[in-house]
């Protein structure tokens, strides 16, 4: 059906090439499509917002009060817990123990998410002019989110950590059992390389690892909920849910190192 | 003049729906490709000229928020505008089923390619995520591929 000429492929070769080419090497129309991007996109996710709040009234009121009874409890606990907390720190004092700083955290809202579903990304409202760097973690209140790959100057890209491209270093909590977790763009993440022997169980914690490079140790992963074993039958795989609601997240805390 | 303003503003706001596509109108995790039908549906009613460079446009704007570093779209949305310029010269195009199916192929083509290109470079993706990041999307494209047909035809006047 097609009649190609040998001028036309090679016409079409070439401009597939330049395009290609123009557009890997120069990270610029990158930085200014976000920047065009940005003042709308931050109106448009805020008016998103108020207007689910006001569609969702009733869920959002029920929800509150279940939250302010959370609050209570918590503000009991949190009571309980500083004189635990005080006590470690005379114990630690006593010990002679060097206190570890507090995490630097930036707040930031996602303001969109990856236009395919071939990657998991979301642009956050926070970018170098705010102290965003590429290669800094997000976590959120409930755990680990990501990590930045990009950052222009008024916003940034992270990489959540279902993306498939993701590899995190991480322990099981309990048994203190390395595997790598990875994404698989599904809702679940997949822990792999686990010995047949691996002390590990439906339920168990995995947090980051001190092995990796990337991630601060102990940032809270998921929970394993099903365990499997490779095609290969030498090791085992663990499937994990993220702590976080990858689909709907919508503020993160970026953490300054 | 005007028909270019039009264009780029189309595309603007595609991009910009695409980008914030609602969590609740998500199927499976997928949001169409709308950047894609407009390159294509172009192809229909601009001559070929304006409707490559729309396309390439519509891709750059889509490889901009992506986390992969090539730009596979831009080369992909020139390679669909080009062969559905050839195809519209064989075949006729008039039919809005000839032009669900060509992009119900197209999208399906599209997303192979990305998902290839995503396991070549290593990535770690079950055969049923691969299927259904290579179904679902491309179905859900091609239903409202009409909306995008309307519009693109009202901007061509």
């Amino acid at each position: 059906m097609f009649k190609l000429s040998r001028k036309t492929i090679i016409n079409f070769v070439l401009i597939a090439c330049a395009v290609v080419l123009i557009s890997i090497f120069s990270p610029f129309f990158k930085n200014s499509a976000q920047k065009t991007f940005n003042p709308h996109l931050s109106l448009i996710s805020l008016l998103k917002r108020e207007c689910t709040g006001i569609i969702f009234y009733h869920r959002n009121m029920v929800e509150f009060d279940r939250l302010k009874n959370d609050a209570e409890n918590l503000r009991r606990n949190l009571f309980d817990l500083r004189e635990v907390g005080q006590e470690n720190i005379r114990l630690k004092n006593l010990l002679g123990f060097k206190q570890k700083s507090p995490l630097r955290l930036i707040p930031a809202r996602v303001i969109a998410r990856s236009p395919d579903s071939w990657s998991s990304s979301v642009i956050i409202d926070k970018g170098r002019y705010n102290g965003v760097r590429p290669g800094m973690v997000a976590i959120n209140n409930l755990g680990l989110v990501g990590r930045v790959i990009e950052s222009s100057e008024n916003n940034s890209k992270i990489l959540l950590i279902n993306d498939p491209s993701q590899g995190i270093s991480s322990i099981v909590q309990r048994s203190r059992q390395e595997g790598l977790v990875s994404g698989s763009l599904g809702a679940n993440l997949i822990m792999r390389y686990l010995p047949p022997e691996a002390q590990i169980s439906a339920g168990d914690i995995i947090i980051t690892s001190e092995l990796s490079q990337v991630y601060p140790k102990g940032l809270l992963v998921g929970k394993v909920i099903n365990i499997g074993k490779e095609f290969s039958g030498l090791s085992r795989y663990a499937v994990v849910k993220p702590a976080v609601e990858l689909s709907s997240i919508e503020e993160v805390f970026v953490i300054v190192p | 003049m005007k028909n270019w303003l039009l264009i780029l503003f189309t595309l603007i706001a595609l991009a910009t729906l695409q980008l914030i596509w609602p969590a609740s109108l998500r199927f499976f995790n997928a949001n169409p490709d709308l950047l894609l039908i407009f390159a294509v549906s172009l192809v229909f009613y601009f001559n070929f000229k304006i409707a490559l460079i729309a396309g390439i446009l519509a891709g750059l704007l889509k490889d901009a928020f992506l986390p992969s570093t090539l730009a596979i779209n831009t080369a992909s949305f020139a390679v669909w505008s080009y062969l559905t310029f050839r195809l519209s010269s064989q075949i006729s195009t008039e039919n809005n089923y000839v032009r669900l199916v060509i992009i119900l192929i197209i999208a399906l083509l599209n997303n192979a390619v990305i998902g290839m290109q995503s396991l070549s470079s290593g990535s770690f993706i079950p055969a049923g995520i691969f299927l259904r990041n290579l179904i679902i999307p491309s179905v859900y494209t091609t239903a409202l591929s009409p909306l995008v047909f309307k519009l693109t035809k009202k901007i061509s006047g």
